[in-house]
């Protein structure tokens, strides 16, 4: 263990002297490793550390996040349970990305999701409301009514011809996927694409009335997040979406652009109900897919690992 | 002085009762008003046949009014103070005389007292119905509660725009849960049926049907503090006109001292100054006896025994195993629990959830405004234990989180007949999704996976209830069968004992991944050489190919 952590230092040691480099030339650190332009960046380490480096492999957040702009942070909060149950985005994940969007200049960063379950248990023991508490311009707010929500329509749709989703999404905010990694009764996983699903007002329909996995995917069409951060420091890998159910701990933050990649990394990670998939069996993955919304096979990636 | 002192008790009970909710501190006795109330504690105490700790404090106001007379009633009762006050606005200029048969309506809340004590005593608790504070608690509750709530959210609404423009995040998303209940409007009916009666007299309530008033009446007399008119006394008759109780006898000089709240109002009117209230420790003279004839003390004592008797006469109270309401969480065994509940709602306005509902019939006239569980509506939370800390006289015991999990309320039932996997063989499996003890597992029958109840795993919570797809009535509902319904000693031994275990274990997912029916087309493709066409059953948990 202590050679590889080594050898790590070394390799992070001529990226920062590179980055030092590039930093006295254009005066942008963050270009450091953009200049490669990965698809992934697939961090391992704690929570926070692996958050900032996994932004950074990105681009760094103001590649995203422009001055004075407003920023729509979409964690998964949506059930009243602590964060061990992984049923959660980890809490210090979601304060680490709203603090870097804050430090990049955003005019504010809302916190949102709409809950499943009461939203005022939900923001207290998803414990990303106390995370976020003194950022300043953060606000973690669970919206659970329908004025809150505005109509889209969905050109492309093949099962949903509009949905209603949080307003400040229709009004320019830009928007950051923010998932937990875990499993999902109906979908198989719910990561990235599946916690779309709570930014909009009628989830019953996705599950009754439509198929789900077209559904997904009609929704990936009109919502294309700028940046979508898997957190998969745990990862409930049965029992989900709401557990309780078996926790894993990949220590891992998957950060990419396309959505679709980031999940079907995501489903490589862990065996799910004790077995391995890949992305391509996952059957909204798939489809979202097939449709031209991102890429699938990680092989055919550029992933840029890291360990901090 | 005294409109302060008033509108401070009404506003401290206002806040206790909004302070009623999940996460209230456990050092907070919300419920201390019904607590103080001596009239609900001796209604428990007589129907329960047992001492309720919580009751005794009642004792702080017997043993205040044994020392300062009937003051509760002008300073304190917080129903006194909403009569004051509602009087004020909308009979303030109407002219009312006093009523001929004053003497006689004075001894009505005399004889409700003794029927409520003997209904007490023959196991029926029924003071409910008058007395004070249970009634505006549970006015309350069941009225001023959800309208504020409406009210507060119709404010944010109109306020919205502004927030937004001014970049209030935080309250330009604010808005409240709606609690909403069964019998708000008889509840409403009742409490403004009370205020109506205003427009005959002022405190037309406190002066004749107050049973906790004529609790206290009897124990006035002993006061020190007594009113007494001096020599200036012109015999105006001010002080009676003007007195709220008709407290103040034919002869002006002389004091109904039962009837004597100690508002002291006669000495604000007095154009002389003549009266004053010295301390003294005569009983009063001919005035002063409660006038309760032998006759009408007999009828009273009938009355009680008779409503007791009909009151029981509901074929559930007898057999209490067949109650068919859920209870909340901690309810004390049914037959206690229906003498011991006092229906004041602070248990239903608590409920961080809203599942606990008034019942009206369902239990009979001895279980009116009791509380039940409708889990269609919304589940028991896991992590709130409200409802037991907040309730007064201990029907609904107070529980740790983890005894009350283990306080089974009943068992979820699945109706074959009605879910969509048994019955139309439909993938579903929300009631296992959001179950939280994982007390629903799937079943391989007939070639599909199909949901069956752990019924030692359910502790009645009605996730699966609520959440159920099927419209109209769920294909899955908790029944009381296998509640656990304890007066003492520990839930969570008893539910050991009973081979019970809630834990929000992972359970056994497995059959999801092992015997469901799945999609796995590709799967199949990749099999389809070695296995045989038929084997077909889907090996693959929902969602993955």
């Amino acid at each position: 263990v202590g050679k590889h952590r080594q050898r790590i230092t070394r390799r992070q040691f001529l990226k920062r002297t590179a980055a030092g480099m590039a930093l006295g030339l254009i005066g942008r650190p963050s270009f450091s490793i953009a200049d490669e332009e990965y698809d992934l960046a697939a961090i391992s380490g704690e929570p926070v550390a692996a958050t900032k480096k996994a932004l950074e492999a990105m681009g760094g957040i103001t590649r995203f996040v422009k001055k004075g702009q407003r920023v729509v942070l979409k964690p998964n909060m949506s059930f009243s349970r602590t964060p061990d149950f992984s049923a959660t985005t980890h809490p210090l994940v979601v304060a680490t990305v709203a603090q870097a969007c804050m430090e990049a200049g955003a005019q504010q960063v809302l916190v949102l999701d709409h809950t499943l379950q009461r939203a005022e248990l939900c923001l207290e023991r998803a414990g990303i409301r106390e995370a976020c508490k003194n950022i300043s311009g953060a606000h973690v707010l669970a919206l659970q009514e329908k004025k809150f929500f505005g109509e889209i329509k969905i050109p492309q749709g093949k099962v949903l011809e509009r949905v209603e989703v949080f307003k400040e999404i229709l009004d320019g905010h830009v928007l950051i996927n923010i998932p937990v990694a875990k499993s999902h009764s109906a979908t198989g996983v719910s990561l990235g694409l599946k916690g779309l699903m709570g930014i909009i007002w009628d989830r019953e329909s996705f599950h009754s009335q439509f198929n789900i996995n077209q559904a997904i995917a009609d929704l990936a069409t009109v919502i294309k997040p700028k940046l979508t951060i898997l957190d998969a420091t745990r990862a409930l890998a049965s029992g989900g979406p709401g557990g309780p159910g078996e926790v894993k701990k990949p220590n891992l933050i998957i950060a990419g652009i396309d959505p679709v990649a980031v999940d079907s990394y995501g489903v490589s990670i862990v065996p799910w109900y004790g077995q391995n998939f890949k992305g391509r069996q996952v059957e909204h993955l798939l489809v979202a897919h097939q449709r031209g919304l991102g890429k699938i096979d990680i092989d055919q990636l550029k992933i840029y690992k890291g360990t901090v | 002085m005294r409109r302060i002192l008033q509108a401070l008790s009404l506003l401290l009970f206002s806040t206790l009762f909004a302070l009623a909710t999940y996460k209230l501190p456990d050092w907070l006795p919300a419920d201390i008003y019904l607590r103080l109330d001596p009239l609900l504690g001796l209604n428990a105490i007589f129907a329960g046949r047992e001492i309720i700790g919580r009751a005794l404090w009642a004792l702080v106001t017997i043993g205040a009014t044994v020392v300062i007379a009937r003051f509760f009633c002008a300073y304190v009762c917080p129903m006194g103070v909403s009569i004051d006050f509602l009087d004020f606005l909308l009979f303030r200029k109407k002219k009312r005389q006093n009523l001929k048969a004053e003497s006689s309506l004075r001894k009505i809340k005399y004889f409700l007292l003794v029927i409520f004590i003997i209904t007490a005593i023959t196991g029926l608790s029924l003071a409910f119905l008058m007395d004070p504070m249970s009634l505006l608690t549970r006015f309350y509750t069941f009225f001023i509660y959800p309208l504020t709530i409406t009210l507060v959210n119709l404010l944010l609404d109109l306020l919205r725009p502004l927030f937004q423009i001014l970049g209030w995040v935080t309250l330009s998303h604010l808005h409240y849960f709606q609690s909403v209940y069964y019998m708000t409007a008889i509840t409403f009916l009742i409490f403004g049926g009370i205020l109506a009666l205003n427009r005959l007299v002022p405190r037309f309530w406190c002066r004749y049907l107050c049973p906790l008033g004529a609790f206290l009446s009897f124990l006035s007399p002993l006061g020190f503090f007594k009113r007494r008119v001096n020599e200036d006394c012109n015999e105006c008759l001010k002080c009676q006109k003007a007195c709220p109780m008709g407290a103040v006898a034919e002869d002006p000089r002389a004091t109904r001292l039962p009837e004597c709240i100690q508002c002291r109002t006669c000495a604000e009117v007095c154009p002389q100054h003549a009266i004053t209230f010295p301390a003294s420790f005569s009983l009063g003279g001919e005035y002063s006896k409660v006038d309760l004839s032998r006759r009408g003390f007999l009828y009273s004592l009938a009355g009680g025994l008779g409503v007791g008797f009909l009151g029981m006469q509901t074929p559930y109270i007898l057999k209490q195993g067949k109650h068919p309401l859920i209870r909340p969480p901690g309810a004390i065994p049914e037959s206690d629990f229906l003498r011991t509940c006092i229906r004041c709602g602070e248990c239903m306005k608590s409920c961080l959830t809203n599942t606990l509902q008034p019942s009206l019939w369902e239990s009979g006239f001895s279980g009116l405004w009791t509380p039940k569980m409708e889990p269609r509506l919304a589940p028991c939370d896991q992590n709130c234990n409200v409802c037991g800390k907040v309730c007064p006289t201990q029907a609904i015991r107070s529980l740790s989180l983890e005894e009350k999990t283990h306080a089974k309320v009943g068992t979820a039932v699945l109706r074959k007949e009605m879910c969509l996997v048994w019955a139309e063989n439909k993938l579903c499996l929300i009631c296992d999704e959001i179950c939280p003890y994982n007390a629903i597992v799937f079943r391989p029958v007939e070639g599909y996976r199909r949901p069956v109840v752990v019924a030692s795993k359910c502790n009645g919570c009605g996730f699966c209830e609520q959440r159920c797809p099927v419209k109209g009535d769920s294909a899955i509902v908790v029944i009381p069968n296998g509640e656990i319904r304890l007066k003492e000693g520990s839930y969570t031994s008893e539910a050991k004992k009973l081979q019970l275990e809630f834990k929000p274990d992972p359970g056994d997912d497995k059959y999801i991944l092992e015997e469901s029916g799945f999609n796995t087309e590709e799967k199949k493709k990749g099999r389809e050489s070695v296995l045989p066409k038929e084997k077909t059953q889907p090996q693959k948990p929902k969602g993955f190919l």
